[in-house]
Formats: C-alpha cells, sequence, structure tokens
C-alpha cells in the first residue's frame, strides 16, 4: 500500500461572489510511495494548491478519499507537515522560537524541543540566526525557517505548496538544491506544487500534471535522472525532453484559457 | 455582493441592539429593577424632548455649542494646518515647535482651565479657548506628517520636469497631504466637541455642557438625559460628516492613482 | 529639500533622541527664548505679571509646594481615583475586545453603541456619575473608566480583527486547537493595537479625574488646581498643572516603551 492515497477525489466550495458552487478538483487518483518525491505541476487555477491542502486537512474534501498508511484524512496530523508558499512565520518570535512551534504544537517535551528546533536550523544553515525575527530575514532564509519548522516535527510526509514561488531565480535554484540535499538525507515522502517545469523535474521522481476546469490529472510523468542531481541535468538531452513534454501541455491549458477569455470579452 | 450582505447585517445588527439597549433601559425601570430617579426612562427622555423642543430650549442651547464649537474648530483649523504646513516643510520650524508639541502631548488642557477662567473670565471666550486648545493637536500633528511623508517619487518626477520648490509644496505635497489633514480634521471635530461641552459644564449660561450641568444639580434626571443623547448624537453626526469627506478625498486620490 | 526627510512614524510627534544637532539646538533655543519672554514680558510691563507669573516664580512656586503644600496627600487621591478607574478599565475592555474581536455577531450588534461612546464625549456623563455615586471618589473613578474603555475596547477589538489568516492556517496545519489559534496567534498579534488603546487611554483616564475634581471635590490636584485658580496664585496652579503633564507624560512613556518593545518584531 502507497503512503499517500488520493481515490477519486473531488473538491468542491462555494464562490463568495456569486454563491455558485465550484468545483476545484475532480476525479483525481494518486498515489505516492513512502520516500518518494513527487511534484504537481499546471497553470493556475488548475487546483494543485487546492489538492496539497485537502492532503494536508487543511481543505474539506466533497468526494472520494485522502488516506496516509490507509488511515483517512479528516483534520491535520503530525504524519504530514506543510511548508506554505508565504513563509507564515510569527513575526513576534525568533527563528527558533518559530521552529519551535510546531512541536510545541504537537506536545514535545520542553527540553527536546530546543535541541531539536536547532538541528534544523543549522540543517537549514541558520544557526547564526536563531534569534533573528522574521522582518530581519530575507525571503530565502524566511523559506529556510519554514522548511525546517515543517522537518522539526518529524512528519512522514512533507507537502510543500510553492515555497519558492516568491523567490528570485536564483535564491531559487539554490533553495532546490539544498532541499534535494536534506531530502535524501531524511527520506521523506514529498508532495511539491510549484508551476516552474524545471523546480518540477528537476526535483521529482514524479511529475503530476493537472489541468483546469475542474482541475484534473492530465498526465503522471515519470522522471529517470539518477540521483543525486546537479544543476548540470538542466541542460542534458533527457532534461530537455521532459520540459518539452511539460510545456507542450502547460501550452495547450494557456491556449484554451485565453480562448475562453475571448470567448467572453 | 457578500460585502453588501455584510453591511445589511451589521446595519440589522446594529439596529437591533440600539433598539434593544432602548428597550432594556425602559424595562429596567419599568420593572422597577433600577429607579428612575437615577437614569430615567426612554419614553420620559422622549417626551421631555418634544417638550423642550416646543419651548425653543433646545434650538438654543445646540446653537449655543454649535457657535463655540465652530469658533473653536475654526481657530484650531486655521492655526493647526498654517502652522503644520509650515512646520511640515520647514525643518527648523517643526524643531523650534517640537518641545510645546510635546508638551502639549502630555498636559491634559483641561488642568489649564483655572488659568484661562483667570484671563478670560465665565463664557465664552474660555470656552472656545478651551476647546481650540483640545482639537489643535490632532490637526496639527497630522498636517505635518502628511506634508513631511509626500511621496518622494512624485517629488522626483516633479523635479525632473523642473519643478521648483514652490511647485512641489503647492502641486505635490498640499493637494496629497488633503486625505491625512481632513483625517486630523475629523478627530479634531470630536474633541473640539468634547473641549466646548466639558468648558460649559464648568462655566456657562447656555450650551449643551451647561444643561447637563444645570439639570444634574436640580437632579432632574430626564432633562438632563435629553442634552447627554443630543451631544452624543451630535459627536456622531459630525465625526460622520467628517468621514464622509475623508472617504471622498480618500476616493479621489485612489481614482487618480489609476 | 531638507523637509522631506523620509518616511517617520505618523502622528503623534515625539521628541526623537538623538537627533541631529541642529533641530536639537532650534529646540532648546526656541524653549529658552520661551522662557526668557515669559520672565522678561512682566518685568517690562508689557502683560501684567499677575496673570502671567514669571518662571522664577514658579520655580520658586515648586519649591514651596514640594516642602509645605500636602502635594502628596493630593496627589495620592488623584492618583488612587487614576489606578482604580484605569485598572477597572483594562479588567472590562480588553477581555470584551477580545471577545468582539473574535465573535462577527457580537461585533455587529454591539459596534454601534460602543463607536457613538468612543467619539461621544464621555466626560459629560460626569453629572450622571455625580447623580449616581455622590461627589465622593467613586464619580471620579468612574469618569477615568468611562475615558479609559472605550479607546481599549476598540483597539482591542481591531487588533483581533487583523489577524492574519495564513499563520491561522499554519497553526492549524500542525495541529493547533481553536485555543491554541486563539492564545498563541490571536492574542499575540493583537497586542501591539491592545497597547495601542492603553497608551491613548492613559490621557483620557488623566482627563477624566482632572474633570472630575475640577467639576466638585474636597482634595486632589484638580481640587488644588481650582483653589489656586480663584485665589490667583498663578504660580501654584502651574506647579499644579505642570504636576499633572508631567504624571501624565511619564506614564504615556512607560506605554510608549512596552510598545516599542512590542513593535521591534513590526517595524512598520
Amino acid at each position: 500500500m502507497a503512503q499517500i492515497e488520493v481515490r477519486d477525489l473531488q473538491i468542491t466550495y462555494d464562490t463568495p461572489k456569486t454563491g455558485e458552487r465550484f468545483t476545484a478538483v475532480e476525479g483525481v487518483t494518486l498515489s505516492v510511495e513512502a520516500g518518494e518525491f513527487v511534484t504537481i505541476v499546471g497553470a493556475s487555477g488548475c487546483g494543485k494548491s487546492t489538492l496539497l491542502l485537502a492532503v494536508a486537512g487543511l481543505v474539506p474534501v466533497s468526494g472520494g478519499t485522502i488516506a496516509i498508511d490507509g488511515r483517512t484524512v479528516t483534520a491535520p496530523g503530525p504524519d504530514r507537515a506543510v511548508v506554505f508558499q508565504e513563509a507564515s512565520l510569527l513575526p513576534w518570535r525568533s527563528v527558533l522560537g518559530n521552529v519551535k512551534f510546531g512541536l510545541e504544537m504537537q506536545r514535545w517535551t520542553r527540553d527536546d524541543r530546543t535541541e531539536r528546533a536547532m538541528r534544523f536550523i543549522r540543517m537549514v544553515g541558520l544557526a547564526n540566526f536563531a534569534d533573528y525575527h522574521p522582518h530581519q530575514l530575507s525571503g530565502g532564509m524566511r523559506q529556510r525557517v519554514n522548511i525546517a519548522r515543517a522537518l522539526a516535527v518529524d512528519p512522514k510526509v512533507l507537502l510543500m505548496d510553492e515555497p519558492f514561488g516568491a523567490l528570485d531565480a536564483q535564491t531559487r535554484e539554490v533553495m532546490g538544491d539544498e532541499l534535494l540535499t536534506i531530502w535524501e538525507r531524511e527520506k521523506k515522502t514529498a508532495l511539491f506544487v510549484t508551476h516552474d517545469i524545471d523546480e518540477a523535474i528537476f526535483l521529482a521522481d514524479r511529475v503530476v500534471v493537472m489541468g483546469r476546469n475542474p482541475g484534473h490529472i492530465k498526465e503522471i510523468m515519470r522522471v529517470d535522472i539518477p540521483r543525486p542531481r546537479h544543476e548540470d541535468v538542466l541542460d542534458s538531452d533527457l532534461f530537455n525532453g521532459y520540459r518539452k513534454r511539460l510545456r507542450a501541455h502547460l501550452a495547450e491549458d494557456m491556449a484554451s484559457m485565453h480562448l475562453v477569455e475571448g470567448a467572453q470579452a | 455582493m457578500i460585502a453588501a450582505l455584510a453591511k445589511r447585517q451589521a446595519l440589522i445588527l446594529g439596529t437591533l441592539s440600539m433598539v434593544g439597549i432602548l428597550g432594556l433601559w425602559q424595562a429596567v425601570v419599568d420593572l422597577g429593577f433600577i429607579d428612575p430617579f437615577f437614569v430615567s426612562r426612554p419614553s420620559a427622555v422622549w417626551n421631555e424632548f418634544l417638550a423642550q423642543w416646543r419651548r425653543g430650549n433646545i434650538l438654543i442651547h445646540v446653537s449655543e455649542t454649535l457657535r463655540s464649537f465652530a469658533l473653536a474648530l475654526g481657530l484650531a483649523t486655521t492655526v493647526g494646518i498654517g502652522l503644520g504646513l509650515l512646520a511640515g516643510w520647514f525643518r527648523d520650524v517643526e524643531s523650534a515647535l517640537d518641545p510645546f508639541v510635546w508638551f502639549k502631548y502630555s498636559a491634559p488642557t483641561i488642568a489649564f482651565y483655572p488659568l484661562f477662567i483667570a484671563w478670560l473670565g465665565y463664557g465664552t471666550p474660555t470656552i472656545v479657548a478651551i476647546a481650540f486648545l483640545f482639537a489643535l493637536t490632532p490637526i496639527y500633528a497630522n498636517t505635518l506628517s502628511g506634508i513631511k511623508n509626500v511621496d518622494r517619487d512624485l517629488v522626483r518626477a516633479a523635479r525632473s520636469f523642473g519643478a521648483r520648490p514652490y511647485d512641489i509644496f503647492f502641486m505635490v505635497a498640499l493637494p496629497g497631504s488633503v486625505p491625512i489633514i481632513v483625517a486630523g480634521l475629523r478627530l479634531g471635530v470630536g474633541r473640539a466637541l468634547t473641549g466646548v461641552v466639558v468648558a460649559e459644564l464648568f462655566g456657562a449660561n447656555a450650551g449643551l455642557g451647561y444643561s447637563i450641568g444645570y439639570f444634574a444639580q436640580l437632579l432632574q434626571t430626564t432633562r438632563m438625559m435629553v442634552y447627554i443623547v443630543i451631544v452624543i448624537i451630535l459627536g456622531v453626526i459630525l465625526t460622520q460628516l467628517l468621514s464622509f469627506i475623508e472617504a471622498r478625498t480618500d476616493a479621489w486620490r485612489v481614482s487618480a492613482a489609476k | 529639500m531638507t523637509a522631506t526627510a523620509g518616511p517617520r512614524p505618523a502622528p503623534p510627534p515625539r521628541a526623537r533622541w538623538p537627533r541631529p544637532s541642529r533641530s536639537a539646538t532650534i529646540s532648546i533655543a526656541s524653549v529658552a527664548v520661551f522662557f526668557l519672554l515669559w520672565q522678561i514680558a512682566p518685568e517690562l510691563g508689557l502683560v501684567n505679571g499677575r496673570f502671567t507669573s514669571q518662571p522664577t516664580l514658579v520655580l520658586k512656586a515648586a519649591l514651596e509646594v514640594a516642602v509645605a503644600d500636602d502635594f502628596l496627600r493630593h496627589a495620592r487621591v488623584s492618583l488612587t481615583a487614576f489606578a482604580v478607574g484605569y485598572g477597572l478599565a483594562m479588567l472590562v475592555s480588553i477581555p470584551l475586545g477580545i471577545v468582539l474581536g473574535t465573535s462577527r455577531i457580537a461585533r455587529h450588534m454591539l459596534e454601534p453603541p460602543l463607536m457613538a461612546l468612543y467619539i461621544a464625549p464621555t466626560l459629560i456623563l460626569l453629572p450622571v456619575m455625580i447623580v449616581w455615586l455622590g461627589i465622593g471618589i467613586a464619580s471620579k473613578i468612574a469618569v477615568a473608566f468611562l475615558g479609559a474603555v472605550f479607546p481599549i475596547i476598540v483597539n482591542t477589538m481591531a487588533g483581533m480583527r487583523e489577524a492574519d489568516h495564513k499563520l491561522v492556517r499554519m497553526a492549524r496545519s500542525f495541529g493547533a486547537s481553536r485555543f491554541d489559534v486563539f492564545t498563541r496567534i490571536l492574542v499575540p498579534g493583537a497586542l501591539p493595537s491592545i497597547v495601542v488603546g492603553l497608551r491613548l487611554a492613559i490621557g483620557r483616564a488623566v482627563l477624566g479625574v482632572i474633570v472630575g475634581e475640577l467639576y466638585v471635590s474636597q482634595a486632589g490636584l484638580g481640587f488644588q488646581l481650582t483653589t489656586y485658580g480663584a485665589a490667583m496664585r498663578i504660580d501654584r496652579l502651574l506647579v499644579y498643572a505642570i504636576a499633572v503633564s508631567i504624571f501624565g507624560y511619564t506614564m504615556t512613556a512607560l506605554v510608549r516603551a512596552i510598545e516599542a518593545r512590542l513593535q521591534r518584531w513590526r517595524p512598520e
């Protein structure tokens, strides 16, 4: 049995403006093995973040099931941790305090908390910044704290919602690199949402491509690039092949999006 | 749509609660929980309001208070905006005024009331002076910060087109500060009204504050309540008026930015 | 353009140390000129010294008041009224503001009357308080309370409403209970606003006590103000007025220090 089992998932919610029922995700079936790194790509509005947050237990499911290790997901649990797109750090806590937050929520003992939090702060390279407050950190550093906070609670599954989306291209590459290093050491199952094709391929064992109206899976693509991976694979023919395939999918989506908007205008 | 609905909910619930408060007030007195001597009751206050209105007393006192209020606010606006513009534009003026403003912030104006009595005697001049000082601070402070915080990109753009300091002041700094100055006026309005009624409470021959104090001394609770309710309503109306103007000046700014 | 020296925390302006020496010099000079004029104007016959007193006379009066005018007794009376009124206001308004900030229905119901009382001059309720509570300290406490309670409620409410929903979601993702979210996300997030309310409330509570004592009392700083006003002892009147100002300033500065500490993590 796979670690994450999503079966025939449907997620709907009321649109606040019109009061109509909107289907964000429909008929999504996906299994992720323990220790696997799966990325989800798609144009904006394809429901990829909604899917991730549903696995986290933060978005209610309207149809189908999500299970982690065979247990149905109804709420957030200690087996999962989320790395949010915006770092979502508590501005009144230091880096150390923020990393300890998840441990506090999950009732780790007081001594363990500090020791464990420091370990993960060191892992993301912020040992010298433990006493800093979020506003004193750069965007990249905040995301490191965000990742350390999620890893510290020792989840089986790491859920990442475009964690590098707000960073500049260069920082983004460095962070991707470091994330892989950490992941290879920690052996967590990872589900990673992004809209960046290169990022999706570079990180993944498998790439899930999602389409819009309503959000559904178009293709699941296996990435057979040996690990550990380095930036030079970005220029390989193999990588280029994957890139082309994904681009074709997204271009299709873009075209249909423009058609729809053109029709409305 | 949802916002409009939420707004309506706020309106409905707000109205309900106001009606509820009046109902509760009436009920606790009617049912004998509280002696009407202490709080009167809404029906009695309403009847008394009508009686006072017919006798013309309401108009006399409201216009007396509004006259002092207008004088004080007018003075505070002139002086506050004038000094605020100067201090906002010339740093040295700000430095010179700063110690006094700082003192003004910490000092409860009313502590100097006996001094004004000594200088100006009981009556309108002292009332206007106190209310003027009450209203001055926020108007000055907002004008100052409006001018000082003028958008520096706009200033740079204006200068690139060869604008001189004089042009920048009148074309960029002043118009850009209008919303925050109006916000200062809104605060000033509330404080001027407070200043007038409090000073009237201490010594006057007419006005809302005077009436409240007068009927309190006679222990005529119903009449006192009539004037208290009028002051509260007046405060809300005047502040709402300024909020309306504020929203308009801001709307102009937002649409200009688009 | 020396006038636009960068953005500054909005009003109120306060002394900023250390400041550039030029502006410090000008400030000191301007105060010096003021005291000088105040000192010599009566001597030159420009104003009647009986009405304005003089800095030297005020200084002398301050010494007299300090040694033999029952200053401490009167200060204690006023301070008690302030402390009790302000303390009660804190006890009532912070929990109320928190509840109102969390519940939309409660807010919609109570906001209109609260805003009306926040705007309205609560000081005019002084005569009512005297009818209810008599002319003793209770009515002063009540007016101080009424002055302080609304700014704290309104600011606490605003602070709770501005809660960052992303932080709430983050906390939930780690399994935070409603209670955890409340104590660790909502309340800490609202703290700076609450402290702003507490600061605004100080001035209003001081004002309430002084107005109460000016209106009718047998002791207190406000009582002394009236006494010396009626006796035309401008020098002593000013000593008391300045004492009240210093008290208000000290309290406000204290809360500002707390505010600055809290806002270290929020440098805007």
